[in-house]
């Protein structure tokens, strides 16, 4: 049975055909039932998930219930704060972690109804490609359509559980260099990863404050729109927030007709297979009115992943530092001096790929070296954003493999080296670090593997991505 | 000696704590009593907060920089300098780094000399580290966190002072330009000092996290000889960071270490850059009120003040805001003596700032009109006065009440004299045989008997006149 879309859905709560609670507490038992058999959840809320049921099924009886997410089931990622909530990031060292606040994204999503059901498993902090990364004493999320693969990463419990649940559902996923993108390639979902800035970062635990971006993760591309347009918009609490109006995107058209621009690079770096699922969706673009040319991005496809990881590791070394067993999270037992109380909180709370950031990062800004690194990378991104500024003057969207591979196994990811591994995020990257919003959908298969398509667009125009997808979504069925 | 003086050169760091309502990048406020209940998750470092810049405390430190004659950035942003420490909620302070808020100022010390201004930077104050029983007693640390976060500018100068003395007076300088502005009160906020001192041609010192202005100009003596001791034995001074005590007035090392620590500063991410345009720069330098010595060179000229009268009255806003009420209807010379000398004596010696007294012209001005015209007696009007300040009553009420007008006529106070002559002959005879002292013991009862209505000088005039016609 396809599940619902949330537009149907909330129709059918509004009409009284659905009983939040019962649904409620049908989502919940499928989570638990398959949750210890693929990881999606590091904590499943059934309390929280069946107190909001209830309160949203009072309201609709009392006959206020205009939200536009009365009673859909939302999951959200580990990372992102809620009240009360157990949240750690996917990090040992924020164990029992409880936020006194709840973040903006989740107040917006509860004043229109929803019902957050549990926070899902990723990378430490968000820092891996194939959530194999994950923290010390947390297990590994499954690909539900081929448990020897990986989800991908950081997201991967969000596109996980959105791939396999047959209900409705929706996540609150974040990407600093291609954390909604890649899962929802590997697991055949939708990722909309919105403009720098578009939502509100307060209340989001900070991997590269300059590059996360919360976004959603969906069944389809309207679902993925209709969740980013309620939690998109400006917030007084976040000062990188922008204030641009918010544009309509769950009630959006689909239309093909825009120029398309293939980039040229990340096609030759991908796997053949991947290509020609992605050569074949760009054809039915074609089919469907856009106007198609290929371009290059050369200084993106050499420097993008270099200048990335420069700048995430360095700003994630500063961000990592607040964590030193005093005020929240893990605590030792308070013995020796403060520096040897905090590195042995420090060594024990972090996992492997954790402590390579904070001495990578660390390095990169030290005094000798923060020229020739740190700097040299930011002066690298004012060149790379620039490079997809001209080419948005010839066309309004870009497209390219969301990755270079189908979902590796993880047989076969445990071979990679460090460098390989972050090689990985070739495709994802360059709109990431330029803050673009961009939206991956599923092209095709291969090796009987989903294969994302990423359609990138130029800053605030979230409105062409999902247009496009809708059409090209739509032609694909 | 003077030789020995020059040798001295000192620079400063002086951190300000600005006089906000709410801290640097949260709501909370910058003032609380219990330890901890002024905070909240963006001041407690809490993952997931985000901060969001105070406008009110750029605006204060771009005040502190046009007065400071500086050269404003018109685009500035904010960096991250990371180190651990446990009064650091985030172990990371959120500062400026490579652009600051003003740059190559200057500040005039009393002698007329010029201290160059190196940059005016804005920061965020850590948590506080709190030691119950001392910090060598304690064992255990406390952190009181609503310390953390209230804005503070740095104030860094050139290596340009000669002396102790020299670091001190620009100090009292810097408080009279920030209270002018109004963005520090001496007694709320609190000045925090890294002091360099090296002798010519030797090594720097930094004296680290010296508490006020006096702590400074003894923290600075003590160094100044500490180094030279070290020199007049043949050896050399190390460069390194020290500690000063304020109990024994004297410095021990911290640490040796040669370089800069890395700090590995970042663009802090999480803040956009901070751009001025040239109306809100203008509405600023608008704002900025006449500075003391301005106003000091103004009192010379406008109302013929000799230079040190001028200087006490514009040293305090609003003393100078009194004067310049009061002399519209009182003479200058009394207005300047009354306020300077009576007015200042009793704030003083009482500790209270004119904040704290809260003093109404009319009052001071009604109380000057009574002595202008003679109607009051100098000493019953400081009593007057001392009434008003410590106990808000009105001061001519007060004299009113008490019978203190000098409604003596010359019968009366001649027939006092008489009295006092009378029933004190073993003084008169004293003051006869030449002992002054007997006099002013006679004055004394003569007061006394008429209320300090009449006046010293008239009472002494008049006893003379009595005894020596004996």
């Amino acid at each position: 049975m396809e599940a619902m879309s949330i537009a149907d859905f909330v129709k059918q709560v509004v009409m009284g055909k659905i009983s939040v609670v019962q649904h409620t507490e049908q989502v919940l038992s499928e989570i638990d039932s398959t949750n210890p058999k693929f990881n999606h959840f590091n904590l499943i809320a059934s309390e929280l998930a069946l107190q909001q049921a209830k309160e949203v099924e009072a309201e609709i009886k009392t006959g206020r219930h205009k939200g536009k997410l009365l009673g859909v089931p939302i999951s959200v990622k580990d990372c992102i704060c809620v009240k009360g909530v157990e949240s750690r990031a996917g990090s040992k060292i924020l164990s029992g972690y409880r936020p006194t606040f709840n973040a903006t994204v989740i107040e917006r999503v509860r004043a229109e109804g929803a019902i957050i059901v549990g926070k899902t498993l990723q990378d430490e902090f968000g820092f891996g490609t194939f959530c194999t990364n994950t923290g010390v004493d947390f297990p590994t999320p499954l690909n539900p359509l081929d448990k020897s693969r990986s989800c991908g990463g950081s997201s991967g419990g969000s596109a996980g559980f959105t791939a396999l649940t047959e209900f409705t559902h929706a996540g609150i996923a974040e990407s600093t260099g291609g954390s909604i993108a890649c899962p929802a390639a590997f697991c055949g979902v939708v990722g909309f990863t919105p403009t720098y800035g578009r939502v509100s970062r307060y209340g989001l635990m900070d991997y590269a404050n300059s590059l996360d971006k919360i976004g959603t993760m969906g069944k389809t591309v309207a679902d993925a729109s209709l969740l980013l347009e309620v939690i998109s918009g400006h917030d007084s609490s976040d000062s990188t927030s922008l204030p641009e109006p918010v544009p309509n995107l769950g009630e959006g058209e689909g239309d093909a007709r825009f120029k398309v621009g293939i980039v040229k690079e990340l096609f030759e770096k991908s796997d053949e297979s991947v290509r020609k699922e992605c050569e074949k969706a760009v054809a039915q673009m074609e089919k469907l009115g856009a106007s198609v040319k290929e371009l290059s991005l050369p200084l993106n496809s050499e420097y993008g992943v270099a200048a990335y990881y420069l700048l995430s590791m360095s700003e994630a070394s500063t961000n990592l530092a607040k964590f030193c067993g005093m005020r929240y999270g893990l605590h030792g037992k308070l013995e020796g001096s403060f520096n040897e109380y905090f590195s042995k909180v420090r060594s024990e709370g972090f996992g492997k790929e954790a402590k390579r950031r904070i001495l990578l990062g660390t390095f990169a800004r030290m005094s000798g070296f923060r020229d020739a690194y740190y700097l040299r990378a930011a002066k690298a991104r004012t060149k790379l954003i620039n490079e997809f500024k001209e080419v948005f003057k010839e066309v309004d969207v870009l497209v390219n493999p969301t990755m270079p591979v189908v979902a590796p196994k993880f047989s076969e990811i445990k071979k990679l080296s460090p460098m390989q591994h972050y090689a990985m995020d070739l495709c994802t990257v360059p709109a990431n670090l330029a803050g673009l919003p961009h939206l991956s959908l599923t092209a095709g298969t291969a090796k009987k593997m989903p294969v994302g398509l990423m359609l990138t667009a130029d800053h605030l125009q979230e409105q062409n991505l999902s247009s496009a997808a809708l059409s090209l979504e739509g032609a694909l069925k | 000696m003077s030789e020995e003086k020059n040798d001295v050169i000192i620079g400063l760091e002086c951190h300000v704590q600005l006089d906000t309502d709410s801290k640097l990048f949260c709501g909370c406020p910058t003032t609380a009593e219990e330890p901890n209940s002024a905070c909240c998750e963006v001041c407690l470092g809490f993952p997931g907060s985000k901060p969001v810049l105070n406008k009110k405390a750029v605006d204060y430190a771009l005040k502190v920089s046009m007065a400071l004659n500086c050269e404003i950035n018109k685009e500035f942003f904010f960096s991250r300098k990371t180190y651990f420490y446990p009064d650091m909620s985030k172990n990371f302070q959120i500062t400026q780094y490579e652009v600051p808020v003003g740059k190559n100022g200057y500040l005039t010390l009393s002698s007329g000399k010029k201290i160059k201004i190196e940059r005016v930077h804005i920061e965020e104050d850590p948590a506080a580290l709190v030691h119950e029983s001392g910090l060598a007693m304690s064992r255990q640390t406390m952190v009181d966190y609503n310390r953390s976060g209230i804005p503070l500018v740095e104030i860094v100068t050139a290596p340009d002072m000669r002396s102790p003395q020299e670091a001190r007076d620009f100090l009292d300088q810097l408080t009279t330009v920030l209270q002018y502005l109004g963005v520090f009160d001496e007694r709320e906020g609190t000045l925090k000092v890294d002091s360099n001192l090296s002798i010519k041609g030797g090594e720097r010192v930094e004296v680290k996290n010296i508490t006020g202005k006096k702590g400074v100009e003894k923290a600075m003596s003590y160094e100044a000889v500490r180094q030279k001791g070290v020199i007049l034995k043949g050896e050399a001074v190390r460069r390194e960071t020290r500690a000063f005590n304020e109990k024994t007035l004297t410095t021990r090392s911290l640490r040796t270490k040669e370089t800069e620590e890395g700090y590995g500063y970042i663009f802090e991410p999480d803040l956009t850059a901070f751009e001025l345009d040239e109306k809100y720069l203008n509405s600023i330098k608008q704002s900025l009120p006449e500075l003391h010595d301005s106003k000091a060179k103004r009192f010379v000229q406008q109302y013929s003040l000799d230079g040190y009268t001028a200087g006490v009255l514009s040293r305090n806003p609003h003393l100078g805001n009194i004067f310049e009420q009061a002399i519209k209807s009182v003479d200058v010379a009394l207005a300047a003596k009354f306020l300077t000398r009576e007015l200042l004596g009793i704030l003083n010696y009482n500790s209270l700032s004119f904040e704290e007294a809260d003093l109404k012209v009319e009052e001071l001005v009604g109380l000057m009109q009574l002595l202008e015209k003679g109607e009051v007696s100098e000493k019953n009007a400081k009593q007057a006065l001392i009434k008003y300040v410590l106990e808000k009553a009105s001061p001519r009420k007060f004299i009113e009440e008490q019978g203190l007008k000098k409604d003596l006529d010359e019968t009366e106070l001649l027939n006092a004299i008489e009295a006092a002559v009378n029933e004190n002959r073993p003084a008169v005879a004293d003051f006869k045989k030449g002992e002054k002292k007997a006099l002013h013991f006679l004055v004394g009862k003569v007061m006394q008997s008429t209320k300090g209505k009449a006046d010293a000088r008239e009472i002494q005039k008049k006893l003379k006149e009595r005894i020596e016609a004996e």
